[in-house]
């Protein structure tokens, strides 16, 4: 059935009302490559907001200490909650918990050679990298044994690096000595960073800054879960958690503040919604616009089967079988949504290709620290080909009900047809 | 050939319409009938319905030995394609094809292979002296040539039954006798010929005239085409 005759037969048709059929098929071409740009670009907004977190472990929580807002139990109320030992003690008894690190903090100057900068040092354990996501530049990030033995190593950041590096004249900073509040400590790595301003921020065992200062209250605690899958069991082991913590530092379990408690998962799961939202809504406007083509496909359809109906019985009556008619327009739809589709599919695919291309080379779209809105606006593989088969779908709906009315009519209406 | 049993048939529309009022007619292999009538008598229908162009409400149609009722587009289709050939009035060529490619269609719904249909069409074309005017589309012809192409048409198949309706409607006196003098040939190489008509001049041309009268049959005229004289105009 499909061989060199049918479709000589569907070309010569289209052929022979050029200009129809590119006005047709423009609308498909331009409903398609709407939706392929839209997409691209809700795909390089959700790339650029989602690729901060990426490296991210998603089941994590950090509590921040603040002051009260109420009064509770005669104390009067903007108490400032400091973070204890009791508190860690009361996290690892919490079968959600996995394990924790606590953040110690310590101000100072960091002096390499002739080079002073203020840092602030954060007294981090291993995990800490993943929970953050923190991406190494050069080197490693602390590990059990420089726990255990308490090593003095530091992680810098970008920033500082390079400044050093600018001043001394030195190549990498990796194995090189610096002080920071008269302490020597041996640079391990270099981290991307989320340093803002002059300030550089550094990296140091947990335990090593521990046993140095002496430091018994912190200012963040982080942890991560297990088993905590749903928004809402975040929610209730987040109610249950401040309810425990306010028990221990008695304030008020109503209280909004005295401490914050933070979950990525929940901010997360926020912003995948907002991300499936706007998907949901570019697909409904790309279909929308689509469906408008084939409308227009289908008008075309029925006014060139209205026009060939006298060619139809007279085919009808020479032998034609219904499925040979039917065939030849939904193909003839097909075939001209398909073409006029891919044009707009490419063109579309196209175009986000040039605007990546121009992006990546300039840099991105991206804030000073590396922080990115927009990366690599384009769609994958999976959405191309759900946009074929919405196109093939289309192309055989916008056929259908004419070629079934040409069908129908007896074969003597049609060739009396004027 | 052909065998109507009480055929009846009713046009449904603001006001019923009682076309064919029962009709028996018996058309033997190889036979020349026309079918004479002014215009509402039900010749046209009745045409369309010995070609399964159009239904039947009452009554058993045989063709060939076999009953034509309620046959699904399939087979109703299958039938027109193998077992009769069409000639109209108005040609119904397919104005974007070629004579060779309008008399090759036919055959391009029996599947058969482009070279050898085109082959066969172009025989036909040849045969009815047409073989230049191949490659013309049909607005390129006179109306001659595309009755001839249009008989080309109907023969290419190898079909048992010729419906003409009206086939020297839309020609002029001298292009009629030529038109008619083919058909008769056709008929002589055994193909059965049903002719509708309402000129008194080509009816005289076939063996048997069926006189259509209100959607009944008024008589059915044997008739000797021989004895008529071929100089003078059929009109």
């Amino acid at each position: 059935m499909f061989n060199r005759d049918f479709w000589s037969e569907i070309f010569m048709a289209l052929k022979r009302n050029k200009l129809r059929t590119i006005l047709t098929g423009f609308a498909i071409s331009w409903g398609i490559f709407m939706l392929i740009i839209l997409l691209s670009a809700g795909n390089g907004l959700k790339n650029g907001v989602t690729g901060n977190f990426a490296d991210r472990i998603k089941n994590t929580y950090t509590i921040w200490s603040s002051s009260t807002e109420l009064p509770y139990k005669g104390h009067k109320a903007g108490r400032f909650i400091m973070l204890t030992n009791k508190d860690i003690q009361l996290l690892e008894s919490l079968y959600q918990v996995e394990e924790v690190s606590p953040v110690l903090s310590k101000g100072g100057t960091l002096i390499f050679g002739e080079k002073s900068r203020n840092v602030s040092m954060e007294g981090v354990k291993p995990i800490y990298k993943n929970i953050e996501g923190i991406k190494m530049i050069e080197g490693r990030f602390i590990n059990e044994n420089d726990m255990n033995n308490k090593l003095k190593v530091l992680i810098i950041d970008k920033n500082t690096n390079d400044e050093l590096l600018r001043i001394s004249g030195e190549t990498s900073m990796i194995g090189k000595t610096v002080y920071i509040n008269g302490l020597s400590f041996k640079v391990i790595g270099v981290s991307k960073g989320m340093a803002f301003g002059e300030m550089g921020q550094c990296f140091a065992p947990y335990a090593t800054l521990k046993a140095i200062y002496n430091i018994n209250e912190y200012y963040q605690l982080k942890f991560i879960t297990k088993g905590l899958d749903t928004k809402e069991d975040n929610e209730v082991f987040q109610k249950e958690l401040k309810r425990k913590i306010a028990a221990l530092h008695d304030f008020s379990p109503e209280d909004k503040r005295g401490v914050w408690i933070d979950s990525e998962m929940v901010n997360s799961l926020e912003t995948m919604r907002i991300f499936n939202t706007i998907n949901i809504f570019i697909w409904v406007i790309g279909i929308a616009m689509l469906i408008s083509g084939v409308v227009g496909v289908s008008n075309i359809m029925r006014i060139t089967v209205k026009e060939r109906t006298n060619e139809i019985g007279i085919r009808k009556a020479l032998g034609a079988k219904p499925r040979s008619i039917l065939m030849s327009i939904v193909m003839e739809s097909l075939v001209i949504t398909t073409i006029f589709g891919y044009i707009g599919m490419i063109c579309g695919v196209g175009v986000m290709e040039i605007v990546n291309m121009i992006m990546e080379s300039s840099g991105g779209m991206s804030d000073p620290n590396g922080m990115s809105v927009f990366v690599n606006p384009t769609v994958d593989i999976s959405i191309v080909i759900s946009a074929t088969l919405v196109l093939i779908v289309s192309g055989v709906a916008a056929g259908f009900a004419p070629a079934w009315n040409s069908v129908k009519v007896k074969p003597i209406e049609a060739m009396n047809y004027r | 050939m052909i065998k109507l049993n009480n055929i009846n048939k009713t046009y449904f529309g603001a006001q019923p319409l009682h076309v064919l009022k029962g009709i028996n007619l018996d058309v033997e292999e190889g036979e020349l009938v026309s079918i004479m009538g002014a215009s509402g008598s039900g010749k046209s229908t009745l045409l369309n319905i010995l070609g399964i162009l159009d239904n039947y409400d009452e009554g058993d149609y045989y063709l060939a030995g076999q009953l034509v009722k309620n046959l699904s587009e399939n087979q109703a289709a299958e039938f027109r394609n193998k077992l009769i050939g069409f000639i109209f009035q108005s040609f119904n060529l397919i104005p974007f094809k070629t004579a060779l490619e309008n008399v090759a269609l036919p055959l391009f719904y029996q599947g058969v292979n482009r070279k050898k249909r085109n082959m066969m069409a172009m025989e036909y074309l040849e045969r009815f002296g047409l073989k230049e005017w191949a490659e013309h589309y049909p607005n390129e012809l006179s109306g001659g040539q595309k009755q001839r192409v249009s008989i080309a048409r109907a023969l290419v198949t190898s079909p048992k039954l010729i419906l003409a309706d009206e086939p020297t409607g839309a020609l002029d006196s001298k292009t009629s006798a030529e038109v008619m003098q083919i058909l008769r040939e056709v008929n002589a190489t055994g193909i059965t010929m049903v002719i509708v008509t309402h000129e008194r001049g080509i009816a005289n041309l076939t063996r048997k005239i069926v006189h259509l009268k209100d959607g009944i049959i008024e008589s059915i005229e044997e008739n000797d085409p021989d004895k008529m004289d071929f100089t003078k105009e059929i009109k």
